[in-house]
């Protein structure tokens, strides 16, 4: 089956939806990444450049809504088409909160700035954030590439990333038993690492939609849930 | 599951040596609107047509395999096409209203099958015909005045009542909105909707809107085959057959 439309200028509004949807991704993407770092090296001009993107991803969101509104409205998309277009929005609400939780991470940076350090959480936040920064770099080639494979992959990856915040988690707890006086900035950073696990959970939600966008049907079994924090009472 | 009304086997439809139907199997269900949609030529009207046997007036028209109406052929040597065509009425694609007024128009089919006892009973399906057409008020007053004259919409819809005055089991549609403007589609739209409950409608539609919107099952066809048939909704989302996803969504085939 050919992918060109007969009337051509629907390909050029499928096209340039989607080209939002990679911008957008893109903005998101880095945000994660300066998020992560501006944590890392107490960096406040960065975290404030970080904030200052997400008005970006925010106006982007807006732009796809409406671009993709107009064109149910234009063009009545069918079938494949129409899992394009409603992908598009499910994407961009889905980068669109990934954005706000970077935004928020960024935004302790300050807070964390007059904390007393903690050895240890900043590099594990790190790779924490390079995980989910690297699933969502996969959703959207996986996306653009219409690779249900690779987005089946990316899901897989959400385990790794629960692991991640179960253990910071225990870690978190073992620093606050330790001495009480890091109690402030462990709660600070398990803030953190719990909006990088949220992230995943995002980023795996994306990986289904484009799942279901390549074959039409969403993965039917639902992934297993790896934060097990709600069953840790005490740690021994 | 609905009961079946239509069942066809290995159905062959032949003008001369051009094959134009080939070897169709379809179940057409009872109180259900089934749209068949396709590209033009592709062979939607001559199957449409074969389910009342109105490919019998073309000469050169030949079908063969099995067409069962209620479990009975239609093809049988004892069936009487004329009783056929009342309990399976079509609209055609070109409006094609007798030289007659359009009270006769109406009239016609309920008086040759008896279906009215007087004048009365004749008036008020006239008149309940002309309303489920979306149609009467703007000929209520002018029922003497000759069918042709209407404009293409309101022979096209006159057409429309004039198939249900017989009541008839089925009815056939091949694109019947196609001359009609948006209020008067939706008003044929709402009364496809209202037959379903007690009758079988088969529409032909080009416009794939159409078909979304008032059918439970589509078939779509392609060169003569039926290519895939199934419940509207999934034809729409998720089509199985790669030409029947590019003919929906408008792609080059
Ligand atoms: N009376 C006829 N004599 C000879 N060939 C015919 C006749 N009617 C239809 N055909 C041929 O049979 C094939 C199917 O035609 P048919 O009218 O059923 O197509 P269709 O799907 O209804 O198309 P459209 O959407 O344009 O109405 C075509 O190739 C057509 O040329
Ligand atoms: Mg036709």
């Amino acid at each position: 089956m050919s992918d060109q439309h007969i009337l051509s200028a629907y390909d050029r509004d499928l096209e340039s939806i989607q080209a939002l949807v990679m911008k957008m991704g893109g903005l998101v993407e880095a945000a994660i990444l300066d998020g992560a770092q501006s944590l890392e090296t107490r960096d406040v001009e960065l975290a404030e450049k970080v904030r200052a993107n997400d008005k970006a991803i925010d106006e982007l969101e807006l732009r796809i809504n409406e671009e993709a509104a107009r064109c149910i409205a234009l063009r009545a998309p069918v079938s494949k088409d129409l899992r394009t277009v409603l992908t598009t929005l499910k994407l961009a609400g889905s980068l669109e909160r990934i954005g706000d939780y970077a935004k928020n991470m960024a935004k302790r940076t300050n807070v964390l700035v007059e904390m007393r350090e903690i050895p240890g959480p900043d590099a594990s936040l790190r790779r924490m954030a390079r995980e989910v920064e690297g699933m969502l770099r996969d959703v959207l080639d996986a996306y653009i590439q219409r690779d249900a494979k690779l987005a089946e992959q990316v899901r897989e990856h959400d385990h790794d990333v629960d692991q991640m915040y179960n253990a910071m988690f225990r870690e978190f707890l073992t620093f606050m038993m330790e001495d009480p006086r890091n109690i402030t900035a462990c709660m600070h950073l398990h803030f953190i690492a719990k909006n990088i696990e949220r992230m995943g959970d995002l980023v795996t939600n994306m990986a289904e939609q484009v799942i279901y966008l390549v074959t039409g049907e969403l993965p039917e079994d639902s992934r297993p849930k790896a934060d097990s924090t709600s069953y840790i009472s005490k740690v021994d | 599951m609905k009961d079946i009304k239509f069942s066809a086997r290995n159905v062959q439809v032949y003008y001369g040596t051009t094959h134009a139907i080939k070897d169709v199997n379809v179940d057409i269900a009872d109180k259900t609107v089934t749209a068949f949609i396709g590209p033009s030529g592709c062979g939607k009207s001559t199957f449409l047509r074969s389910l009342n046997r109105m490919n019998d007036t073309i000469d050169i028209c030949r079908v063969e395999g099995d067409i069962l109406l209620d479990g009975e052929d239609i093809y049988d040597k004892r069936v009487d096409p004329v009783q056929l065509r009342a309990k399976v009425g079509m609209v055609f694609q070109k409006p094609n209203p007798f030289p007659k007024s359009i009270y006769d128009n109406i009239a016609y089919g309920p008086r040759i099958h008896g279906l009215a006892k007087n004048k009365t009973d004749l008036d008020e399906i006239v008149e309940s015909s002309l309303k489920r057409a979306a149609l009467w008020n703007e000929v209520k007053d002018r029922l003497d005045a000759p069918g042709t004259g209407l404009s293409g919409g309101q022979q096209q819809r006159l057409c429309i009542a004039r198939a249900v005055a017989t009541q008839p089991e089925v009815l056939l549609m091949d694109e019947p909105c196609s001359a009609l403007d948006p209020i008067a589609t939706a008003q044929v739209e709402e009364l496809i909707d209202e037959l379903r409950s007690n009758f079988s409608v088969v529409i032909v539609t080009h416009s794939m809107q159409q078909a979304a919107r008032v059918s439970q099952k589509t078939a779509f066809f392609h060169l003569g085959n039926l290519v895939e048939y199934g419940e509207t909704g999934q034809i729409f989302t998720n089509p199985v057959d790669p030409r029947t996803e590019s003919y929906i969504s408008g792609r080059i085939g």
